[in-house]
């Protein structure tokens, strides 16, 4: 059974009287194990697919299912404890609570499950040492680079051994040497552990790495 | 928990300047009340204190029954006989928590210097209970403000029954002073003028401008001759502490229901108009402060809430997005609303402490209506006060943060992530 399964999904946005039709008619599989980037030009939709596969948003129409549940069936609370346990996130900003150190913030999504702070912290340490920041864990964000707040933000992801990763043009605010490393981790958690990795980008660089790329344009899916 | 509670606290700690800004006005708020109930607590002490002793209504007050309805209208009919007087204050007695029972008599009628008369109104009491009473007062509260039951001139004496006190305003009006002579006259219980000759001891405030004016004070026996009777009014009863009153009222009822005599035993808080109009005055004030001061404790509170809020709203994004429940979002601001309260209440204290040792070192005199005398303005240091006021502080900070909390929790996700 696919992971991600999406037909004929909509999106559209009320702006005034002006709607804007997000999505139009995506039909969409993805399978566990795979290395997804979602590519295209600005405002060609990805961000907004991503979401609906994130459920953090819900699609106008069309069906959804995500690891086997149907996202548009779920309430409020039930959506939070699937992306809790089934979905991470890693944002474009980093998005990392400023006032908790790199391991305080890995930590927060298996304390947001109700986890132990014994057992989050042992998880929490892990990744950050599979992301290469041991030496880093008592760092708050403010004193950390760009590739290293990324870096947190994807120990963070994985915490809770998610089935699906989603990025949201994780490498738009750094650096190209950066960028490829953060991709490499990304791929290589993919390959080992067998992790779901969906991202965005419409860096042309760094579609070598994927293995399989979607293309988006004005909300259709123009090539696979 | 604990990790709740250290994110809510670095929270805090973000805006620091705001952060003090809102417990300086929970202090603020928090010291108002708790100063406010610590001065109408005095007052409430002093009151009762004046009621049962300056108004000497004692603790507890045994009527013959039936004495409340129909005692003014037929006085010879509702007196305690002597035996049934010595038997009530033998019973009484017996009571381990009673500390004194002394029998009491009201006439009522004129006081002349010869030249001009006026209407009186006196207590016949015991000499050597006066003294007692007094001292009780001064023992039990630590102070009787200056004026208070203070007599010049002489104070009563057993030996001198013929010797009274009167009012200050009576005396003034009359222009009588220690060892100044007059009669008195008043009507005897079977209805016969009784007339009998008397002699200024000592002049006394009652402590209060209308009764400055109509007061005296007898010897019991002097009351009694002056009414032709053995009787006495009333049996006042002296206990060791104010807040038996309840219990003994009915211990003492019980009691005297089983010795066969028929009495009705009324409160000092029965008997004392002054206490309860001033105390629902004093209620009511309290209750519109607190209601002002919360209000502004509250706006206070949602204002900073909200801005700290609209500040993290793409945090709070963050958090949804990681599996934070809506809920979850909001008991974390509550607990930042919470420690606000917390710290808030604490300087409140400190504040409160403060205030109330320079009020202790500085007290400002005042005259309250009603009263003749200058009193010192006392606050009380009431630690269960303290503690229901803190706890009510962070419950209110807890409401005022989570109001704006689960708007915000509410929110679209994309929205939040989305802002600046």
């Amino acid at each position: 059974m696919a992971l991600i399964e999406m037909k004929n999904i909509t999106k559209d946005y009320h702006l005034g009287e002006t709607v804007v039709h997000a999505l139009r008619g995506i039909d969409l599989q993805i399978d566990k194990k795979e290395f997804v980037a979602v590519w295209g030009p600005s405002g060609s939709g990805k961000t907004t697919l991503l979401n609906l596969i994130g459920a953090i948003d819900d699609p106008t129409t069309g069906d959804l299912t995500i690891a086997g549940k149907d996202v548009r069936g779920l309430t409020d609370d039930q959506k939070s404890e699937h992306r809790n346990q089934t979905i991470g996130f890693v944002f474009q900003g980093f998005n990392l609570v400023p006032v908790l150190s790199a391991l305080e913030n890995v930590m927060l999504p298996m304390q947001i499950r109700g986890a132990s702070v014994a057992e989050a912290k042992k998880q929490a340490l892990m990744r950050l040492e599979e992301v290469g920041l041991s030496d880093l864990i008592n760092n708050r964000p403010a004193k950390m680079s760009g590739g290293q707040q990324q870096r947190v933000s994807i120990a963070r992801a994985l915490v809770n051994n998610p089935s699906l990763v989603i990025a949201d043009e994780p490498t738009a605010n750094l650096d190209s040497e950066t960028a490829l490393m953060v991709i490499d981790i990304m791929r290589e958690l993919n390959e080992r552990d067998h992790i779901t990795f969906i991202f965005s980008t419409h860096d042309q660089r760094l579609l070598d790495k994927v293995k399989r790329l979607v293309r988006l344009e004005d909300g259709k899916i123009i090539q696979e | 928990m604990i990790q709740w509670i250290k994110l809510a606290y670095r929270n805090i700690l973000r805006n620091k300047r705001r952060s003090i800004v809102t417990m300086i006005a929970i202090a603020v708020g928090f010291t108002s009340i708790s100063i406010y109930h610590g001065y109408i607590s005095n007052a409430y002490e002093g009151l009762r204190w004046l009621a049962i002793c300056g108004e000497r209504l004692g603790h507890l007050r045994i009527n013959k029954a039936g004495w409340e309805e129909q005692g003014k209208l037929e006085p010879y009919n509702y007196m305690l006989s002597k035996e049934q007087t010595d038997k009530i204050i033998q019973l009484v007695k017996e009571e381990k928590d009673v500390v004194l029972v002394t029998p009491q008599i009201q006439v009522m009628g004129t006081v002349t210097n010869g030249l001009t008369s006026i209407i009186f109104i006196a207590q016949g009491v015991i000499p050597k209970d006066e003294e007692f009473i007094t001292k009780f007062w001064f023992d039990v509260v630590g102070y009787v403000d200056e004026g208070y039951d203070t007599v010049i001139g002489e104070k009563l004496n057993e030996k001198k029954t013929y010797g009274v006190l009167m009012s200050k305003d009576m005396a003034s009006y009359l222009k009588m002073k220690p060892g100044s002579d007059g009669i008195v006259m008043a009507q005897t219980l079977s209805g016969q003028m009784n007339a009998m000759d008397m002699q200024i001891s000592g002049i006394y405030d009652t402590g209060n401008d209308f009764s400055n004016d109509k007061f005296m004070r007898f010897n019991f026996e002097f009351a009694q001759a002056l009414l032709d009777t053995q009787s006495a009014e009333r049996v006042v009863v002296m206990l060791k502490h104010w807040k038996d009153t309840e219990r003994m009222h009915d211990v003492i009822a019980k009691k005297l229901k089983k010795a066969g005599i028929d009495a009705e035993i009324r409160t000092w808080q029965d008997l004392s108009i002054a206490y309860n109009k001033m105390k629902s005055y004093l209620d009511t004030i309290f209750i519109f402060l607190f209601f002002i001061v919360v209000t502004i404790v509250l706006v206070t509170i949602i204002n900073t809430m909200s801005n700290t809020i609209v500040e993290r709203t793409k945090e709070i994004g963050t958090l949804r997005a990681l599996g934070m429940k809506r809920v979850g979002v909001a008991k974390l601001f509550a607990l930042e609303g919470a420690l606000l309260g917390i710290f808030g209440s604490m300087a409140g204290v400190v504040l409160h402490t403060i205030e109330w040792s320079l009020i202790r070192l500085f007290p400002l005199h005042y005259t309250p209506p009603g009263l003749s005398t200058p009193v010192a303005m006392r606050v009380n240091m009431v630690p269960w006060a303290l503690m229901l006021l803190i706890v009510c502080f962070i419950i209110i900070s807890t409401i005022a943060a989570v109001i704006p909390a689960k708007s915000a929790a509410k929110a679209n996700i994309v929205d939040s992530l989305g802002h600046p």
